[in-house]
């Protein structure tokens, strides 16, 4: 019974040395490029922001001096600001709710089995993973009043011609970021409701359907029970996303006509390309970071109670 | 070929003490089974020696060199794992041969060895297929395939056969019974299944809250267990315990149960006995100590006793019947055609020659 | 509508579902194909009253116009930045997925604050970001955004490829762990071909993101590497467009992501509900 343990790799030798402490190292070795990046290009931004709202750095004035919360201040005397919050909300509260319908109806018609089906879906996706950028110019090149179909199909049922201009007219250019923003984005919510809904205990609604319960009762009580995890993650996703809407609205308005559709994002953007307003702009952006941490937050404790 | 020795390993997962101080030696070609109910730590000692885990304390020694220094691929072990830890996207060859191609062996060496092995387990028409292509026993043929290649000094079986079905175990069973007479290589085998242990060990260790309650050779822990755990984890169904005190008589030493009735105990145990009089213990009588009394004289040490069938759980070979001692249920092993009928009065032999006395109090059996 | 397969209720409404979906998909698909339809018009098409819903014919001198002035650059751009970045951000990511997978390292609050780095707001880290490159000299270059493409989508590649790694049952590796190899052949023989389909998926997803982003690019592009959405917005005009260039560029930065997402179809869910729904 001698051992032989003393084979190859066994030894632990002298020339192995280096491959020994890459390896005890490793998870450490392995982490610390990509934690790096994130500290540099995430964090030290972030912190540097945090330091100049607290001064009051121009583009063309670089005074250093520390001025305490004036830029926090100011947050609260700035209208413009105010109203791009308003901006921002009315377009949340108004698109995430359209898009969570159209996106469960949309499920609906396909949680069935049918033919073809993996065809529809992978059509009715695409609109969700084009460049934002891409959405925008296709409806403004849709709503064009002379050459868009828009206004055409649009006489078509009218029955006489209707002439709208929808990225310059007050009353049409919400609709119009609207139905761009929904086009966009039902279909995500979509995909994320059909997969939760193929998830729902068959059982359970088999045993509903044997007891006679009406289809309200069923989605009362065994489908939206079951998806809900699923929705508060969508809806969480989403939100955020609609929180800091920026490139649709770019393409399509660019915030105008005036200032009507600007949105906190393009506030920030123009308050630091445009005004150049440094320390400002830190401070909203640190406004933005807030708000949407509380909204995190509260959803994510929301989600906990829930479960 | 390799002992293993382990001494004084302790094991900690945060706050959870999963290895509380084993010592222990298993010889060189051994097969040793640790066995013993779930979280007991007999998977974390098996992790331990092949160096998936860390001991916080204690040493282990493979074949006399201390390995806790070592990684697991540094102490030339194989180990098979409950789920047979298959890679998917690797056919059944390539992953026989995935342990040797880590050491660079010449590939004639490879060949040669894998279809030895596929020969000796039966696979050899399933080396081109991939594992999903594979039943259980296949799949768990071709996870030993690839442990019998490495020819390592110590083969470790982390559960292997607790997703087959109960055909498939037995058949697995004593393919690895005999695997081990073929290669003779030391083997230590986790399993929470009895039947596996007695039936595959040269020695059993039995574990219970991270510690060895009693090891030794299979039908020693089964006919002389130290514990009133080891007689209650050892056999199938499991031993009867009844409730008892220990009073003097004229001749000996008798059982006396709860509601009023009593049991002589063999002569020859008196002695060892003595002491304990007075004393509440646990009479353990196993269900196969039962007979049906044949009207013969009685041997020393067995006596008679008349009880009512309750239960009646015919296997095929043998017979359970559920009857009353002392007041409480107890299981007797009878022939086939012993008990027929629920209710029937029957006429028992009960041998207690065998009887385990166990104090309730400390656990530990009475000698 | 049912939520089950109940056959009785099946057969009555198919067809019905059928009308519903070819419905749907038309309408959702129309501003698409008036964008593509948009890209094969000649300029007498295009500024038609009332629009034609079908070009005359199919032609792409719409096409010729982008390679002739050179506005394809764009997508080029927008190839190298997207394809660099992500191939950095899923070796580097992977790599820190298996550490905080396997390891644990750093302990749950790492990890989550890696998550909470995807939820900061692009607009909130621009402008310093924009300040800090502009010190450094690397607003227009492509090192610049290349980096930052990176950095902003590490936190997905990392918390999508943790749930994936998390997928490859331990005994795998512990296996190969005794039988010889050590945790860097680990990581490249035994969890890698197990990830590879995820890995895959993660891939494409990144390289959508950072091929469609276009504040970064707005704000560090000038004119040497812009990229193809602001190359996009430059043929926005107050009062008109350049109609033909904007469907054929949008095209040809619509029709690479298409190909992707269609490919990696199984992986869309999973892919887009960052992990939370596997589909």
């Amino acid at each position: 019974m001698t051992s032989s343990i003393s084979l190859d790799s066994a030894k632990p030798a002298r020339g192995h040395a280096i491959a020994r402490v890459l390896e005890n190292r490793l998870p450490y070795l392995i982490i610390a490029p990509a934690i790096l990046i994130l500290l540099l290009v995430g964090l030290f931004p972030l912190i540097y922001s945090l330091v100049v709202s607290f001064q009051h750095v121009t583009m063309t004035e670089n005074d250093r001096s520390f001025v305490g919360l004036m830029n926090y201040a100011e947050l609260f005397r700035d209208a413009r600001l105010w109203e791009a919050l308003g901006h921002t909300a009315i377009i949340t509260v108004i698109a995430l709710p359209l898009e969570l319908l159209i996106g469960f109806l949309m499920a609906q018609l396909f949680i069935d089995r049918m033919l073809g089906r993996q065809v529809f879906v992978a059509l009715l996706v695409l609109p969700t993973v084009i460049s934002p950028i891409v959405a925008g110019a296709t409806w403004r090149l849709m709503f064009d009043v002379r050459f868009g179909p828009v206004g055409e199909i649009l006489s078509f049922f009218a029955g006489e011609p209707v002439r709208i201009l929808w990225t310059v007219n007050p009353s049409f250019v919400y609709p119009a970021i609207i139905i761009c923003e929904v086009w966009q984005w039902s279909p995500f919510m979509f995909l994320l409701l059909l997969a939760a809904l193929s998830n729902v205990d068959q059982s359970q609604l088999e045993a509903a359907e044997l007891d006679g319960a009406s289809y309200f009762r069923v989605l009362r009580a065994i489908v939206l029970p079951s998806i809900a995890p699923v929705i508060a993650v969508a809806c969480l996703i989403r939100g955020l996303d609609l929180v800091r809407i920026f490139d649709i609205i770019w393409a399509l308005t660019e915030g105008g006509p005036g200032s009507m559709t600007e949105t906190i994002s393009l506030y920030t953007y123009v308050q630091g390309f445009s005004q150049f307003e440094t320390s400002y702009t830190a401070a909203i952006a640190f406004l933005v970071i807030a708000l949407l941490t509380v909204i995190t937050t509260v959803v994510l404790k929301r989600m906990e109670l829930a479960r | 070929m390799a002992d293993v020795r382990l001494s004084g390993v302790h094991k900690y997962y945060g706050n959870v003490h999963a290895v509380r101080g084993v010592d222990l030696t298993i010889k060189d070609g051994e097969f040793a089974v640790l066995v013993g109910p779930s979280g007991c730590g007999k998977s974390t000692l098996l992790r331990t020696i092949a160096g998936l885990e860390d001991p916080d304390q204690g040493t282990i020694a493979i074949g006399g060199a201390v390995v806790n220094d070592l990684r697991p691929r540094e102490r030339n072990i194989a180990m098979v794992f409950q789920n047979y830890a298959l890679y998917p996207y690797l056919t059944v060859k390539e992953n026989i041969a995935f342990g040797l191609r880590a050491r660079k062996t010449p590939e004639i060496e490879i060949r040669k060895r894998v279809s030895e092995a596929a020969e000796m387990l039966g696979i050899g028409g399933l080396l081109d297929r991939h594992p999903r292509q594979l039943s259980g026993g296949q799949r768990q043929r071709v996870a030993i395939g690839r442990a019998i290649v490495r020819k390592a000094e110590l083969f470790l079986f982390d559960e292997p056969l607790s997703n087959l079905d109960a055909q498939l175990r037995d058949e697995m069973r004593t393919e690895i019974k005999r695997l081990h007479h073929e290669i003779t290589t030391t083997m230590i085998y986790v399993t929470h299944d009895q039947v596996e242990a007695m039936t595959l060990a040269d020695r059993i260790v039995l574990l219970r809250e991270g510690k060895i309650e009693q090891q030794g050779a299979p039908l020693e822990l089964f006919e002389r267990p130290q514990t009133g755990f080891v007689a209650g984890f050892l056999g199938s169904p499991s031993i009867n315990l009844i409730p008892a005190k220990l009073v003097a008589t004229a001749d000996g030493i008798s059982a006396a149960f709860e509601n009023g009735g009593t049991l002589d105990l063999p002569r020859s145990r008196a002695a060892a006995l003595r002491e304990a009089i007075g004393r509440p213990i646990l009479l353990g009588i196993r269900p196969q100590h039962f007979s049906r009394a044949s009207g013969a004289p009685l041997r020393e040490g067995v006596i008679s006793y008349a009880a009512i069938a309750d239960l009646i759980q015919p296997t095929g070979t043998r017979t359970f019947t559920t009857i009353k001692i002392g007041g409480v249920d107890a299981i007797a092993e009878l022939q086939a055609h012993d008990v027929e009928s629920h209710g029937e009065r029957i006429e028992l032999a009960v041998d207690l020659n065998r009887a385990v006395l166990i104090d309730p109090a400390s656990g530990q059996v009475i000698n | 509508m049912t939520f089950a397969m109940l056959p009785r209720r099946k057969t009555r409404i198919l067809a019905l579902r059928y009308v519903g979906a070819i419905v749907l998909t038309l309408i959702f698909l129309f501003p698409v194909y008036w964008l593509f339809m948009i890209s094969f018009k000649t300029p007498d098409e295009i500024y038609h009253v009332p629009p034609l819903w079908v070009p005359g014919q199919i032609q792409f001198s719409n096409y010729y116009v982008l390679f002739k002035d050179g506005d394809v650059v764009a997508i080029a751009n927008s190839l190298i930045v997207a394809g660099v970045s992500s191939v950095v951000a899923i070796i580097l990511g992977t790599l820190c997925a298996y550490s905080l997978a396997r390891f644990g390292t750093g302990g749950e609050n790492l990890a989550m604050w890696i998550i909470s780095q995807r939820m900061i707001p692009p607009i909130a880290v621009v402008f310093p970001i924009f300040l800090i490159y502009v010190y450094f000299g690397m607003v227009d270059g492509f090192f610049g955004l290349i980096l930052l493409y990176t950095a902003f989508n590490l936190p997905y590649v990392i918390w999508m490829m943790r749930g994936y790694i998390i997928d490859v049952p331990l005994e795998l590796e512990e296996s190969a762990l005794v039988d010889g190899l050590n945790r860097w052949q680990v990581i490249w023989k035994v969890v890698f071909p197990m990830v590879r389909p995820g890995l895959m998926a993660t891939s494409v997803f990144t390289f959508v993101f950072a091929w469609n982003d276009f504040l970064f690019a707005l704000v560090l592009t000038r004119t040497e590497v812009i990229t193809f959405p602001v190359q996009l917005t430059h043929y926005f005009g107050g009062q008109s467009n350049f109609w033909a260039k904007i469907a054929a560029m949008s095209v040809l930065g619509t029709l690479p992501i298409f190909v992707a997402v269609s490919v990696m179809q199984r992986y869309l869910v999973r892919g887009i509900s960052l992990g939370a729904v596997k589909g």
